[in-house]
């Protein structure tokens, strides 16, 4: 499932630092290919948030895994545009609960991987690999113990 | 009379006396009075004829018959008793007895004779017969008996003269037994290669014959989806072991120049690619004929060098082909490389041929062939001089078939290493878990006393110091690769070199699902794993000593036999627990090669990235059984051509069409195509002229190519219609006449990266959602100069397109790929709901020809063109009494002129194909399918390049791209978006 959770997001972030690198090196040289973010092992409640699928089947899922699926917590992760999506998706959770579920959100940093492959391969020589980063948001939603 | 009462008749009178004549309606009168049956004065009224008139003639007729009206009506009579026969007042006894004499005595013959199949109690009736009377006679009543028993005896004489004809054939458990097996096996891979894995698959796949390899196709168990599941989450494994291996020895700069003359730097990076040159990476290339570059393309390659060696300019490159390619290629690789030279075997086949012989010599010895008549267990003792052994490699080449050619001028040696090397690949993002989770880098082998020369390869590199640190660093990389948790995180085309132990002393007691695992990704060092994803691995660990011919060859040969491990594996003190020391032969070295996986587009990259596994011959099915039991699933030809379609690449031989073996491929299909089409009933079969569909089992590129070349040329950039469009086309078809002459440019597939750039930006919807204006402003815009000045370049060019159906639709191979109208255009702007348009049903000319022709084979000859509803009648009618002598006089030319007219198809010279309907054709679809992986049906197919900027030129901002789809088999239009992607 979800196979390709966050992934070629397209950023404002992204296109920005497109141009950069364009505005370094000669764009005919190079070509940029962007390798996927790293994937991490996935445990059944986390839900990675992308901007392919519907909104509402996304936000569908959540609930059923918090409903149906008996998860006391859930976990959303979004990534670049995704981070827009992601939180929307964890406020709907919670205003449709009536105020059963809370949130707890936590930010990050991924480190991306860009693939410059040279145009003109006998002169340019080494294809160049570069990082980059982008901000990642990862939502615990969640029941708070009855105490 | 029709011919079927005819027919009737004969049959009835086949086996009457000849004396004895049946009264036919006609005859009637003649025999009667032959008969003796004296009637007189009937014989007027009988004729059927005369009768017809009486109806005519009512008034005077009818009166007179009316009262002999009691006569016997024989038979059924349209007009309800046309002739009526007077009973006859007396009989002659004498005269009537001789009349049936011979009548009668036929009969009784018929009755008594026994035809040579029917056995004597058939002639029983029912209620009188036994059980086992053939079996026991005795059952028989006696007087039946003797005829009985002298009928058995013919029988089993007869029986035992065929038995003694055919060979004894041996008991199934002797057949069985391993060395017959063996031989059995050695001989039906003559003519078709095995792969190594043949026996596996031969068990769970439909196998076919392809390219002179057997081949499975697809497993004979439901896994379509499985399987794309497997490729996009876990493992597929395929066997590629048919892909040639070519390897070129020799100088570098050599090696470069000559090889420089095959490729193009134009089409994309070339064997001198820096990178691969390194042989840090795989590289991909499309080869051309020496110096021909846009035109006369062979094929894709892919390509490996060795690394280098310090100090040392020679170098060693191995050239991967589809078999189907590479009798194209390897004269081609012979020509620029000088090197006609055949080296005759001095060390490479050596080894080969003792299989050989093993496997021929007790086959073409005389005395080996099972004699007819002789015991079973002789002949098999006679065969077992020397004990058959297994092919290994290549079995169906001759053993003075050269392998090795060397140049004299600039010292090229180059090697056909086909079947020498064993090739499996992995696809999907797991596959590295899998190989982590199988294979093991090599243990050391300290215990060994350095002094004892061994033939094996191991111990003596164990007493290198350099080779033991470059396997120690290999080792460390590929531990690495467990910290990793998708195989597309590594750089495309990544080569490890790698020295592992024989997989099978670590096989799982079960079948297991690999997966990766957490702590152990844990415990990789961050650092490392961070250069191994930007950078890939260093150069010298590509080594690997899979490259050396020798060590190859050793470790082919001293492979423990699977009888042999499982003895060592029994002897274990603690049962299931792994062999200890591993023994000294269970070293294999290997070589992974990464391969990328969609690098195209932006949805779903690096979609079915995986690895390839490179092996020594021989040790084919040690590694696949370990694989296996990682539950990967398995996949055959289709699957990699699914594989290829997910990732938007072009499949070989099948998207090819300008190379000659996509030529070969395209004919082998069209000939298999209309030989699954004719074995329909016609009526059963789609009418593709009434569809519309000129050309459904093969594509026409060539027509195509030319006749936009020419509307393009005739037309300008200005716009055109369909009309207009068409009456080029006629233009077109009346030149061809003229041009005839004209040596035909070859049409081409537009592989100049730039060219393609410039397509691709031309063909994107400047304002979607969802897609920037990307770099819009560094090429030119479409304008009419534009395109007439790239048209001057590529105006007889395909270009290579990736379809995709936004709403409803599952595009099949050679779909149609049209232009849409602007009326359509508006359609579809207005309600995004809309199907797309129809195409009005087209006439069937050639139906009432074929029928014609069916009829009256005489006619059809000469070729008319009239359409011919009115007089179908008429001819039927004159055509049917003649039919009988005209159809045995001429049924050659009968045969000859049905031949190129096959109902529902269009016969050979095709009209124009552009303009053949309503909407103008610009190309078709190579392959296409629902693709799961995007959930809407997508095809990848070629279109014209004058075609196509022909149609966005005319097309708005808004629907640019935009073009309908239609299948063969079906009327309706769909809109489909076109990308062209670089």
């Amino acid at each position: 499932m979800n196979s390709e959770a966050h992934t070629n997001s397209k950023t404002r972030k992204n296109s920005e630092a497109r141009k950069n690198s364009e505005a370094q090196m000669d764009p005919v040289e190079y070509t940029l290919r962007k390798r996927l973010p790293r994937k991490l092992p996935k445990r059944r409640n986390d839900v990675y948030v992308n901007m392919k699928t519907d909104f509402r089947a996304q936000l569908a899922r959540c609930q059923k895994l918090l409903e149906g699926g008996g998860h006391r917590e859930i976990c959303v992760h979004g990534l670049g545009l995704a981070i827009n999506r992601a939180i929307n998706i964890a406020l709907q959770l919670q205003a449709s609960s009536q105020g059963a579920l809370q949130l707890a959100a936590n930010t990050s940093t991924v480190e991306l991987v860009d693939d410059l492959e040279p145009e003109d391969p006998d002169e340019a020589g080494e294809p160049m690999t570069r990082t980059r980063n982008n901000s990642a948001i990862h939502i615990k939603v969640f029941y708070p113990d009855a105490q | 009379m029709s011919a079927a009462k005819v027919k009737m008749r004969e049959k009835k009178m086949r086996n009457q006396p000849a004396s004895v004549q049946y009264p036919s309606s006609s005859s009637n009168v003649e025999s009667s009075t032959q008969n003796g049956a004296d009637a007189p004065g009937t014989g007027k009224n009988a004729d059927p004829l005369k009768g017809g008139l009486s109806e005519v003639h009512p008034s005077t007729e009818r009166q007179k018959k009316t009262p002999h009206q009691s006569g016997w009506v024989r038979g059924h009579h349209k007009d309800g008793g046309g002739y009526t026969k007077e009973m006859p007042k007396y009989v002659t006894a004498g005269a009537f007895a001789r009349a049936r004499a011979a009548e009668v005595s036929a009969m009784l013959k018929a009755v008594r004779k026994t035809t040579s199949s029917s056995r004597v109690f058939e002639a029983l009736p029912k209620h009188m017969r036994r059980r086992a009377m053939s079996h026991n006679t005795k059952r028989l009543p006696h007087r039946l008996r003797e005829v009985a028993n002298r009928m058995r005896e013919k029988g089993l004489q007869a029986g035992s003269k065929k038995k003694k004809e055919q060979a004894k054939s041996k008991s199934r458990k002797a057949r069985r037994r391993h060395g017959n097996l063996l031989l059995e096996f050695n001989r039906r891979q003559r003519k078709n290669i095995w792969l190594e894995t043949h026996i596996w698959h031969a068990k769970r796949f439909h196998m076919v014959k392809k390219w002179g390899y057997c081949l499975g196709d697809r497993p004979t168990y439901k896994c379509y989806r499985a399987c794309y599941r497997a490729m996009s989450s876990h493992c597929l494994l395929q066997d590629l072991s048919y892909y040639c291996c070519i390897e070129l020895q020799g100088d570098e700069d050599k090696l470069l120049a000559a090889l420089s003359q095959l490729t193009s730097k134009e089409a994309g990076p070339t064997f001198a690619a820096a990178l691969c040159l390194s042989g840090r990476r795989q590289g991909s290339v499309m080869v051309y004929r020496a110096g021909w570059y846009p035109s006369q393309p062979l094929g894709p390659v892919t390509f490996l060098w060795r690394p280098r060696t310090q100090g040392s300019v020679h170098r060693q490159l191995w050239i991967w082909a589809h078999p189907t390619l590479k009798q194209d290629l390897l004269p081609e690789l012979q020509t620029v490389c000088q090197c006609c030279e055949a080296v005759l075997p001095p060390a490479a086949p050596v080894e080969v041929n003792p299989t050989l012989e093993a496997e021929s010599e007790p086959e073409n010895t005389p005395e080996a062939k099972p004699v007819p008549g002789t015991k079973r267990k002789r002949s098999c003792k006679d065969a077992t001089g020397p004990p058959a052994k297994k092919i290994l490699g290549d079995g169906t080449r001759l053993r003075s078939t050269p392998v090795s050619w060397r140049s004299s001028s600039n010292g090229i040696v180059i090697n056909d290493l086909t079947m020498e090397i064993v090739r499996y690949r992995l696809i999907g993002p797991q596959s590295h878990s899998v190989l982590v989770d199988t294979l093991e880098a090599a243990t050391g082998c300290d215990e060994v006393p350095k002094s004892q020369t061994c033939s094996l390869w191991w111990p003596q590199h164990c007493s290198d110091e350099a080779k033991m640190t470059l396997h120690q660093q290999q080792a460390d990389i590929f531990n690495i690769l467990k910290g990793i948790y998708s195989t597309a995180e590594l750089p495309s085309g990544t080569v490890l070199g790698l020295t592992v132990d024989d997989p099978r002393l670590t096989l799982p007691r079960k079948r297991v699902k690999a997966l990766p695992c957490v702590k152990q990704a844990q415990e990789v060092d961050e650092e490392k794993r961070r250069k191994l994803m930007l950078e890939g691995v260093p150069e010298p660990c590509c080594q690997s000593f899979i490259w050396e011919q020798s060590v190859r060859d050793n470790v082919t040969d001293n492979k423990i036999s699977e009888q042999e491990l499982n003895r060592m594996r029994s002897e274990v003190l603690v049962p299931g627990s792994r062999l200890s020391p591993t023994p000294l032969q269970g070293r294999v070295p290997i070589l992974l090669v990464e391969q990328p996986g969609k690098q195209v587009g932006h949805e779903m990259s690096s979609w079915g990235a995986g690895w390839d596994l490179l092996l020594p011959k021989g040790w084919g099915m040690a590694f696949w059984i370990p694989l296996v039991y990682r539950g990967v699933r398995i996949g055959g030809l289709n699957m990699s051509l699914k594989h290829s379609q997910n990732k938007a690449a072009p499949h070989f031989p099948r998207d090819y069409p300008d190379c000659p073996a996509g030529m070969r491929f395209q004919e082998e299909q069209e000939a298999e195509l209309l030989n699954k089409f004719k074995r329909h009933p016609p009526a059963k079969r789609t009418n593709y002229i009434k569809h519309g569909c000129v050309a459904p089992f093969c594509c026409p590129w060539q027509q195509l190519a030319e006749e936009w070349e020419i509307i393009v040329r005739e037309g300008g950039t200005q716009t055109r219609t369909t009309a207009q469009a068409d009456a080029v086309t006629e233009e077109r078809t009346s030149q061809q006449a003229i041009s005839i002459t004209k040596p035909p440019s070859r049409f081409t597939v537009l592989r100049n990266r730039k060219a393609l750039k410039l397509l691709s930006a031309w063909c994107r919807p400047t304002t979607s959602k969802g897609q920037r204006p990307c770099r819009v402003g560094e090429l030119p815009p479409i304008s009419c100069e534009a395109v007439t000045s790239f048209l001057s370049a590529h105006a007889m060019s395909l270009v290579w397109v990736h379809v995709s159906l936004p709403s409803k639709g599952k595009p099949e191979y050679h779909a149609m790929l049209c232009v849409p109208t602007p009326d359509d255009l508006k359609a579809l702007g207005n309600r995004q709901g809309t199907g797309g348009p129809q195409e009005p049903p087209h006439r069937d000319h050639f139906k009432g020809r074929i029928k014609r022709r069916k009829k009256d084979p005489k006619k059809a000859a000469t070729p008319s063109v009239t359409p011919d509803k009115p007089d179908g009648k008429k001819a039927d009618l004159i055509f049917a009494s003649d039919l009988d002598t005209n159809a045995s006089k001429d049924p050659k030319s009968f045969s000859e002129s049905s031949s190129d007219l096959v109902l529902g198809l269009w016969p050979d010279p095709l009209p124009s194909v552009a303009s053949h309907c309503s909407r103008v054709t610009v190309g078709w679809v190579t392959q296409g399918d629902f693709s799961m992986s995007a959930g809407c049906g997508e095809a990848l197919g070629f279109v014209s390049v004058a075609g196509l900027l022909n149609t966005l030129l005319n097309q708005t901002s808004e629907h640019k791209g935009k073009l309908l789809l239609r299948n063969p088999t079906s009327l309706h239009y769909r809109f489909a978006k076109i990308n062209i992607e670089v």
